[in-house]
């Protein structure tokens, strides 16, 4: 018998694994409670007066009814994320569907550096297409317009979807495309009723990454919307700016704001699979 | 009409890309060098606005921040997403749950991730009070600065936070690509651990590692709202001045803007593409190409 290869975490690994945890699920505690906070003075590990105490008391909106409320613009705000993401997802995975198909299937010349110039907004500084972004949008009109932050966000989405969509059809025979046109269906019919089908769970997978890069886009939305159109990044952008501390408002909206993450890494994990990620990056 | 075909498919992504990305740096190129009718300036080609940058107060100040807050996290989560990576492929209890919660800040805006540290780390925030607790500060002021310091540890903690769960993710995903047998192997044939790890696994998750470390560099590198609100005020790192320059009422700062951006754009440039350079020689060496 060979020596085993070890299986079992070394005590380090064993810390490591719950720093790791901690650090990541931890922060979440004082944020919950920062958030139902009225009084909350140092040194107390706990505050003096929660908000549901002060709530009678009060004249202004505290908290979470200040979350809620409309001045607080949440729910606005979280309205625009969802529906800029929907869009730009729905756009993004049907510019990069017909790209990814060619990447995947067909041998060209100048092919690897299409796939390059494909990744690098991934490595341009953000800052730099931002202003020149917003120069040419402030001429054309569209800063400050819905039409002109979805185009911005179609930028960081590309690299992703194209490299997720590649590899979902690398992955794909083209067995049944080809028996299909032998039995004499139409290349409209076979891609409707063969391809697609085949390709579906990859194209959830891109699509639910895209709306994620999107909806997590600060500085893009920041720059083109010009503060007068507002979505979960941008509002708690105004809330932390001045990085002196956090409110219960603040912490409220930070929690808003992680919630389309969370639910979405429930799902994801159920549909990017790890390998996604190792042929996209990984080479 | 088959000669066609694959251009027009590739057209849609390239369009998008060659005038809102590419579109977007000349116009910022052309204004660097002075080319901007619309306010009223048209010096074109001037290097003005870059000497003048050279020459500004705490311009090789904010070069120095924007490097360093970028490259420390780098290094530093590199290595530890390195070793989370090869953690998480042994057998553990909860690990299903671990998997999952590794990846939450991957998912979550930055800025959620900047409000924890504040949270956490003021002057009187949850850690300061902690300490209290136990007896190890006396007051706010025994906390050492961690937020709005030019010595960046807060920036630098937001980094590590978001982006260990993305380098690992990566990592990981390349190491269970290559399953275990060459490692086995190694093993068989007396190698200790660190050798394995050392000449067997690293080279094989070297390709992951180096697209982990290109994107997340250029992203510090380039990131605005994390040192704008943890970071230590003027001089701050270059993506903070060029938005400075450029929110200015005086719109021919946002020529300056432009040039800093411009000078962002070429540094990460000329680095990213060195270190793919190194790297690629490094793979030659290895006999690999």
């Amino acid at each position: 018998m060979f020596r085993s290869f070890k299986e079992n975490l070394s005590p380090f690994q064993r810390f490591y694994i719950t720093f790791v945890s901690i650090a990541v699920l931890g922060p979440f505690i004082p944020l919950g409670i920062a958030s139902f906070a009225f009084r909350w003075n140092w040194p107390n590990l706990l505050p003096s007066t929660w908000w549901l105490e002060a709530r009678d008391e009060s004249r202004r909106l505290l908290a979470w009814d200040y979350v809620f409320s409309p001045v607080s613009r949440v729910l606005e705000a979280t309205g625009n994320t969802i529906i800029i993401a929907l869009i730009v997802t729905a756009i993004c995975t049907l510019i990069s569907l017909p790209a990814a198909r060619v990447l995947a299937k067909e041998k060209f010349r100048g092919k690897s550096f299409i796939e390059f110039f494909l990744l690098t907004p991934l490595i341009v500084p953000e800052i730099a297409v931002g202003l020149g972004i917003l120069i040419t949008f402030i001429q054309l009109g569209l800063a400050g317009s819905f039409i002109g932050i979805i185009i911005v966000h179609l930028i960081p989405t590309l690299p992703y979807m194209v490299r997720v969509l590649t590899s979902v059809f690398q992955g794909l025979s083209s067995d049944y495309e080809e028996q299909a046109r032998v039995l004499g269906a139409s290349p409209a019919k076979t891609l409707w009723h063969v391809t697609l089908p085949m390709i579906l769970p990859g194209i959830i997978a891109g699509g639910l990454f895209a709306f994620l890069i999107s909806s997590n886009i600060f500085l893009l939305t920041f720059f083109v919307g010009r503060g007068s159109i507002d979505t979960l990044p941008t509002l708690l952008f105004s809330k932390v700016s001045s990085g002196a501390s956090l409110d219960p408002v603040g912490a409220g909206i930070a929690i808003i704001v992680s919630i389309p993450g969370i639910i979405l890494l429930v799902i994801t994990e159920r549909f990017i699979k790890e390998e996604v990620f190792a042929k996209g990056f990984g080479g | 009409m088959k000669q066609f075909r694959i251009p027009l498919m590739l057209a849609p992504a390239m369009l998008v890309l060659i005038i809102l990305f590419m579109g977007s740096l000349i116009i910022a190129l052309l204004q660097s060098f002075g080319y901007a009718p619309l306010y009223g300036i048209n010096e074109f080609p001037t290097t003005r606005y870059y000497k003048d940058l050279f020459s500004m107060p705490g311009f090789w100040r904010s070069v120095f921040y924007t490097f360093y807050y970028a490259l420390v996290p780098t290094i530093i989560g590199t290595i530890c997403s390195i070793y989370l990576a090869l953690t998480l492929r042994k057998r553990f209890a909860g690990k299903k749950f671990f998997q999952y919660i590794y990846k939450l800040p991957l998912m979550i805006p930055y800025l959620v991730g900047v409000s924890l540290t504040i949270l956490l780390f003021a002057n009187g925030g949850i850690i300061a009070r902690m300490l209290y607790a136990v007896g190890l500060i006396e007051s706010t002021r025994d906390f050492p600065r961690i937020i709005n310091t030019h010595s960046g540890w807060g920036i630098m903690i937001v980094y590590l936070w978001k982006q260990i769960p993305f380098s690992t993710l990566i990592i990981y995903s390349v190491l269970m690509g290559l399953g275990k047998e060459s490692e086995e192997a190694a093993s068989t044939l007396g190698a200790n651990p660190w050798q394995t790890f050392w000449h067997v696994t690293l080279p094989q998750i070297m390709p992951g590692i180096v697209s982990a470390t290109i994107i997340v560099f250029a992203f510090n590198f380039g990131n605005f709202d994390v040192p704008f609100i943890l970071g230590g005020g003027f001089p701050n790192t270059l993506p903070v001045e060029a938005w400075r320059a450029f929110d200015d009422a005086d719109y021919s700062k946002r020529l300056s803007a432009m040039a800093i951006v411009m000078f962002i754009s070429l540094i990460s440039g000329v680095l990213l593409f060195t270190y793919l350079m190194l790297y690629r020689r490094f793979e030659r060496l290895r006999g690999r190409n």
